[in-house]
């Protein structure tokens, strides 16, 4: 009888309390569509370029609350799913053979957003637009490049300044009008590059000087970039 | 009289079971069998047991239809009061009966208890190897996951490179051409009735002729086994030098057998059942299947043969495989027993253990195979993208963008298929860089094709600042002759903050 109680004793034991290899609710190995979770989902797709936190990566800053604010849910849902033209961004959504379905695309935008966007963070400033509204003017564009950009990027290629040069034909190759201006106008506070309020000595940026040295940099780009040595006379 | 001699007695009349069972239990045995060494076999008997019992209870919510499966397996794990602790048991059950059957068997051979008159004993047990392995791969897709669909595709695929009746076999293996609800079905009688089946009776044959032929004597070096007067010497050893085997030496058994089903119990209470992993689904791609735990070794092996070894390797080494330990008792059935002087047999042992250690703990990291997430889901570390140009940081997107993190790691996370790149520019030269991305060269491929000339010149600046501060990357020593000489300059541009070369 004793040992029928013991025996007892240890089979409510072992069902009551949480034994480390009780399995956890929901299935060990989801079906890849039916991941929600902003931490996996993010972790898995978008974490390689941008970050382990959205900060520190080699592509832009998602937690940047200022690029939070600028743009809205469309166009970040856009870019998730189809990718960026002209730069590494690439597609995630299924429709461009990616892994992501819409919801899980939706649950990113969301995710991004709870975690990362600070409501008040454009409160009495007006920024603007994360897109333009008007095509840019270059030869106005590389005034602004000369006043806002030359001190840290340099003035050629050929003399870059502390930060490195962005006059790099190889680097305008690889970004496209849309990247610059949102950089600069949200910045890289994770990497020290100023947003718009501050690249310019003394005041902001406006949109037309932003629009304008896009297309100007963006006009920079050589015919042939990437090009390791300099061509020889004979074959240019 | 009481009641339960009574009855004991009526049965007794009838069965007349007494006799044979107290002479198996009280038969003498050589006082030197008495030890610890010789507790492996009926320790894989009681697993066996234990086996059969959670198979049991297991088989009465199990239901084996490829629709089912996978949600019956949840069901049990989520719903069944104690069911996850049940399919754990059961689960590390099998591991530890595999790994018990083989230390057994390591034992068996290196005591010599495999020759004379014991040769079939050895050769049932061989047998009884190969089946308690069938029931594991057998076990495996039962659970219906990724793991055992992959498994499955795997192990129909080598059935296929069979010559001439390879197709054949497949469609006998997996019940059509292609894995499908009566392949399950199949594979259930296999593991439910066939495989267990045929280990029960063998299993009988076993034991029995352990019983009767006596349990193997501890090994004196020089005290070799003759045909002629082994079965006499045994028996002079038994009676003179021996005591009953129960309680003589079955208390070792016994009580081994309960600290084995202990461990199994604690490891199951611990580290869970096995998945099951994602549902059975081909469509799923993204997904690293992996054997259970006694075929990693296998995978290894298969992933690090060449392609064009393994259809020979695959049809004709596990032949010559069970052939070898099948004809080892006709071939060393007499002579020395001692491993003191059996130096081939101890060091084939110690051989194969590390080849075994080494192949499964590779399994465990796959370092042949890419990572497929690497490149989305592994950060490049924040101190490589210190201070780095505008450039540099477009390089290292290209470097997660292009997937080149799936086979390179940096900072420890990547794939391991190609060599780690944390220090790589002090390797290679930018040139060098250049040529290997392009041309691809050694196991890489080529990316001269996937690669713009901005996207490899971005890519190949990030390579270059890969180096620890205290070394500086590797350089051409002729371009700066070249310079010197009046030649072309090397590079129009400037290094940018944090970009200097140590010249």
């Amino acid at each position: 009888m004793r040992r029928f109680g013991l025996v007892l004793l240890a089979t409510t034991a072992l069902s009551g309390c949480h034994m480390p290899g009780q399995p956890q609710p929901g299935p060990e190995v989801p079906r890849p569509e039916a991941v929600m979770s902003f931490a996996q989902l993010y972790g898995e797709n978008c974490s390689g370029c941008h970050g382990a936190d959205g900060r520190n990566g080699s592509a832009m800053e998602l937690a940047n609350p200022l690029y939070l604010a600028i743009i809205d849910d469309a166009d970040l849902r856009n870019i998730i799913t189809n990718g960026e033209k002209g730069t590494l961004m690439p597609g995630f959504g299924n429709a461009v053979g990616g892994n992501l379905t819409d919801e899980q695309v939706n649950a990113l935008v969301s995710g991004m957003r709870a975690k990362w966007a600070k409501p008040n963070v454009l409160s009495g400033v007006t920024a603007p637009a994360w897109k333009a509204s008007q095509p840019g003017d270059a030869t106005r564009g590389a005034a602004v490049y000369a006043q806002a950009c030359a001190r840290c990027h340099g003035n050629t290629p050929q003399k870059p300044g502390p930060a490195g040069s962005i006059l790099d034909g190889s680097f305008l190759a690889l970004v496209n009008d849309q990247t610059i201006r949102t950089i600069v106008i949200a910045g890289r506070d994770d990497i020290g590059q100023p947003d718009w309020r501050n690249v310019m000595p003394g005041r902001a940026l406006t949109d037309a000087e932003i629009t304008d040295l896009s297309a100007w940099l963006i006009a920079q780009t050589p015919p042939h970039p990437g090009h390791p040595y300099p061509l020889a006379p004979h074959t240019r | 009289m009481s009641w339960y001699r009574r009855t004991y007695d009526w049965l007794e009349r009838r069965l007349q079971l007494e006799g044979p069972i107290k002479d198996a239990v009280l038969h003498p045995v050589p006082k030197s069998t008495a030890s610890w060494w010789y507790v492996f076999g009926s320790a894989s008997a009681v697993l066996l047991v234990l086996q059969v019992v959670t198979g049991i209870l297991l088989a009465l919510v199990y239901s084996p239809s490829a629709s089912h499966a996978w949600n019956i397996l949840q069901v049990l794990n989520h719903q069944v009061p104690l069911g996850w602790f049940l399919r754990a048991m059961h689960g590390w059950g099998s591991n530890f009966m595999v790994a018990v059957v083989v230390i057994h068997m390591a034992q068996v051979f290196l005591f010599g208890a495999y020759k004379f008159p014991r040769e079939l004993t050895w050769i049932i047990g061989v047998f009884l190897l190969l089946l308690t392995l069938g029931m594991a791969f057998t076990g495996q897709v039962l659970r219906f996951d990724q793991d055992a669909y992959w498994g499955l595709a795997i192990g129909a695929s080598i059935l296929g490179r069979v010559p001439w009746i390879g197709g054949q076999l497949v469609q006998l293996m997996l019940g059509g051409p292609i894995i499908n609800g009566a392949t399950l079905t199949r594979f259930f009688a296999l593991h439910v009735f066939i495989l267990p089946g045929t280990l029960l009776v063998l299993t009988g044959l076993h034991v029995w002729m352990v019983v009767k032929l006596g349990i193997n004597e501890w090994p004196m070096p020089g005290r070799l086994v003759r045909r002629e007067t082994y079965i006499q010497e045994y028996n002079e050893l038994a009676h003179k030098d021996g005591l009953p085997f129960f309680p003589g030496a079955a208390w070792k058994d016994a009580y081994f057998a309960a600290a084995i089903l202990l461990a199994v119990a604690i490891c199951a209470a611990i580290f869970g059942p096995y998945g099951p992993t994602g549902t059975p689904d081909p469509t799923i791609i993204n997904t690293v299947p992996r054997p259970d735990p006694p075929f990693l070794w296998i995978y290894t092996v298969l992933s690090y043969l060449p392609p064009e070894m393994e259809t020979p390797f695959l049809l004709i080494v596990p032949p010559i495989v069970i052939a070898v330990l099948l004809g080892l008792p006709f071939v060393a059935g007499v002579g020395e027993k001692s491993w003191w002087r059996r130096p081939v047999a101890v060091f084939t042992v110690m051989f194969l253990a590390v080849c075994w250690a080494s192949f499964t703990h590779l399994a465990t990291s796959t370092p042949w195979s890419p990572k497929m997430n690497a490149w989305s889901g592994s950060p490049i570390p924040t101190a490589f993208l210190e201070h780095r140009t505008p450039l540099e940081r477009q390089g290292a997107n290209v470097f997660q963008e292009k997937q080149c993190r799936n086979c390179h790691s940096i900072g420890g996370s990547g794939g391991e298929r190609g060599p780690a790149l944390d220090d790589v520019a002090t390797r290679l030269t930018e040139d060098q860089l250049i040529r290997q991305v392009l041309l691809g060269g050694g196991n890489m491929p080529a990316y001269g094709s996937t690669l713009s000339p901005p996207e490899t010149t971005a890519l190949v600046r990030f390579l270059n600042t890969l180096h620890p501060n205290y070394q500086p990357a590797a350089s051409d020593a002729s371009r700066a002759v070249a310079e010197q000489g009046g030649g072309p300059p090397a590079s129009t541009v400037e290094p940018g903050n944090g970009q200097h070369k140590t010249q």
